[in-house]
């Protein structure tokens, strides 16, 4: 049987799910307790203050905080409200918390979650708008995931709680906002880090999209059916570890690609992926590799501008068109 | 004399060992044996076994890059130390840690070399022993250098907010790296800031082993009985420079000669020998014994296997290998 819930509720309800069924894990960030934007809204009222923790504005301490808990026996899921704050605790982040296992021989595993939004367009402006996926991919010992759907929010953030390793979930605002609805199983169910899934099957030109690229990529895609294009559009849904063979089977099959995301461009997850391909599949390639991704600019505050900055269905059938 | 004579002669035996530990440590630096730096805290073995002595196994330890005194007062062996130290393959921390000391067994879980991000995790240690309802208690120990870091502040408000079992001892050397701690400090203090958050707070002396280790047991008391944090300063003087490639150029020498005349080991030898706790010759004889444990444990380390390329990429994540 499956039900039919919005992709915040799926966040919840991992959360939800997880806290019953194990005790170590607790809720820990700035307004958790009231959730500003909802995705920890109501745990409070089953799981007590002490399970969901407000902390003070100070995310590269309260990363810490988490870590510790971590070392010692608890499950934690820290909130980091929005993805620019995450920047203030990339100390924590990149230097120690997926360096830690490795460099103890072993000895600490640190079982956090961590939860950020990221995503432009909802006119917030410069300061809590930015998609910084790209800045994590250096840093090793992390797993990072960047769901598109409810069952994949769901069935990922459940991966991420019970994983042994730092996960960093990206959940894009207009998802979050958007109320983008899906069906989920009743009852448990995980999904395994590192599967990808083909949106859409098509023969012309593999579009990989991250996040809510896909709703741009899958709206491109059937504009371009019009021209008689039929692309194929795969969602990674895992960015460490990236599931190459889906991609690359793709590719084979396409002999195109074009990476979308709201990254900048820049050293960006197309970047990485363009290098793949270059280095491990060039005989794939029957034309250039396209990256779709944000300029290398500020995120302005004008609604025009802030269009304007953003990769959509426009630059996603223009980078298509390009190669074919 | 208020600690029991049996007491005071284990932890002088601890101090003698840190010294032994650094000191073959330099020695083997010099000769070319070793490449990893020094980083001394000679003149504070006081305050690192002190600190460490009233704590159990079960409570948690952060400590820092200066020197290997809270580790062996937690209870590190010279040879658990030189086996990591070495790089080799059966060391605590399979030779992945070097300096970054870890045991998971005595709750020591790791130091952070680039500074101050443990000073919230140890808030995070404490947090979980609160949440597990243990009567565990996490000593965060640390240099006042280290105390300028930013996220000394939210550590401190949150260890308070939640009434967490944690006890901050601040051993200020003096020295902030290559600086003397007045070019980064407004004050003398450390301390005062622990009243900002409402945590209770004392400046102690650093040298006399007996009151670094009495301070230590009334703050890890009154963590451990609930009444949340506590910070402990204790006022030493680093006679290292800050490792082993610094000349040192900056020490004033009449500050060292000062607080020489105070030397933590000598205090305690003097205490020990008027107490009659031991006698010269066997004070001697304590002290070969120190030293031949840290050269055999040099020995094993140098003896024992290396890691092979097998085993660069594991222990990144909880599978085998890398994503």
């Amino acid at each position: 049987m499956t039900r039919t819930i919005n992709f915040m509720q799926a966040i919840n309800e991992a959360m939800a799910e997880e806290m019953r069924n194990d005790p170590t894990v607790f809720v820990f960030g700035e307004d958790v307790r009231v959730s500003p934007f909802g995705q920890t809204a109501g745990l409070v009222d089953e799981f007590g203050e002490e399970r969901v923790l407000n902390t003070p504005i100070a995310e590269n301490a309260i990363t810490g905080a988490a870590m510790g808990a971590a070392m010692n026996g608890m499950r934690p899921i820290l909130e980091l409200m929005f993805c620019d704050f995450s920047m203030l605790a990339m100390d924590q982040i990149c230097n120690h918390l997926g360096q830690w296992r490795y460099i103890t021989g072993g000895q600490y595993q640190i079982p956090i979650t961590i939860r950020t939004a990221v995503g432009a367009g909802l006119r917030m402006a410069y300061g809590h708008s930015q998609s910084l996926e790209s800045q994590f991919v250096q840093a090793p010992g992390l797993i990072l995931v960047e769901p598109s759907t409810p069952y994949d929010a769901k069935g990922l953030l459940k991966s991420a709680i019970r994983s042994d390793d730092p996960v960093v979930v990206f959940e894009h605002k207009k998802l979050i906002f958007g109320g983008v609805e899906g069906e989920v199983p009743d009852g448990d169910f995980t999904i395994p880090f590192g599967e990808a899934v083909v949106r859409k099957e098509g023969k012309d030109a593999t579009v990989v999209a991250f996040g809510f690229m896909n709703y741009e990529a899958l709206a491109a895609a059937q504009e371009l059916l019009q021209d008689n294009i039929d692309i194929e559009v795969i969602d990674p849904r895992t960015i460490v570890p990236l599931d190459k063979d889906t991609i690359f089977e793709s590719l084979e099959k396409t002999g195109r690609l074009i990476i979308a995301e709201e990254c900048r461009i820049r050293g960006g997850l197309g970047a990485e992926i363009a290098a793949l391909a270059c280095g491990e599949y060039f005989s794939f390639l029957n034309a250039p590799v396209q990256r779709v991704a944000a300029p290398m600019i500020p995120i302005p505050g004008s609604p025009i501008l802030e269009d304007l900055y953003l990769p959509n269905k426009d630059s996603i059938i223009r980078a298509v068109k390009r190669v074919l | 004399m208020s600690l029991s004579s049996q007491k005071l002669l284990e932890l002088y035996r601890k101090m003698l060992l840190v010294r032994a530990m650094e000191e073959t440590h330099a020695k083997l630096l010099q000769e070319g044996k070793i490449q990893l730096m020094g980083h001394f805290g000679t003149g504070q073995e006081a305050v690192a076994v002190g600190v460490t002595g009233p704590l159990r196994q079960g409570d948690v330890l952060f400590g820092t890059h200066r020197g290997v005194g809270e580790f062996i007062g937690k209870g590190m062996t010279p040879k658990d130390i030189w086996l990591e130290y070495l790089g080799k393959k059966s060391g605590l921390c399979k030779g992945k840690g070097s300096l970054h000391l870890c045991d998971k067994k005595l709750n020591i879980p790791g130091l952070v070399s680039s500074l101050g991000a443990d000073f919230s995790m140890a808030v995070g240690t404490a947090l979980a022993a609160k949440m597990r309802k243990t009567d565990q208690v996490t000593l965060y120990f640390v240099g006042e250098g280290t105390c300028n870091q930013a996220d000394a502040h939210p550590s401190m408000c949150m260890a308070s907010l939640w009434k967490l079992p944690v006890v901050f001892a601040v051993c200020t050397n003096q020295f902030c790296e290559l600086s003397y701690m007045c070019d980064h400090y407004p004050t003398d203090d450390v301390a005062p800031r622990a009243a900002g958050y409402g945590i209770p707070n004392e400046v102690i002396d650093g040298q006399d082993i007996e009151v670094t280790y009495e301070a230590a047991e009334k703050a890890v008391e009154h963590a451990r009985s609930g009444k949340g944090p506590y910070l402990v300063e204790y006022k030493t003087f680093r006679m290292a420079t800050h490792f082993t490639g610094d000349p040192g150029q900056y020490v004033n020498p009449k500050d060292k000669e000062k607080w020489a005349e105070r030397d933590p080991i000598d205090l305690c030898r003097k205490k020990l020998l008027e107490a009659g706790v031991i006698t010269a010759e066997e004070e001697q004889k304590l002290r070969s014994e120190v030293q031949a444990e840290v050269d055999e444990a040099v020995r094993e380390g140098f003896a024992a296997a290396d890691p092979s390329a097998d085993d660069l990429f594991e222990d990144v994540y909880s599978g085998k290998g890398v994503l």
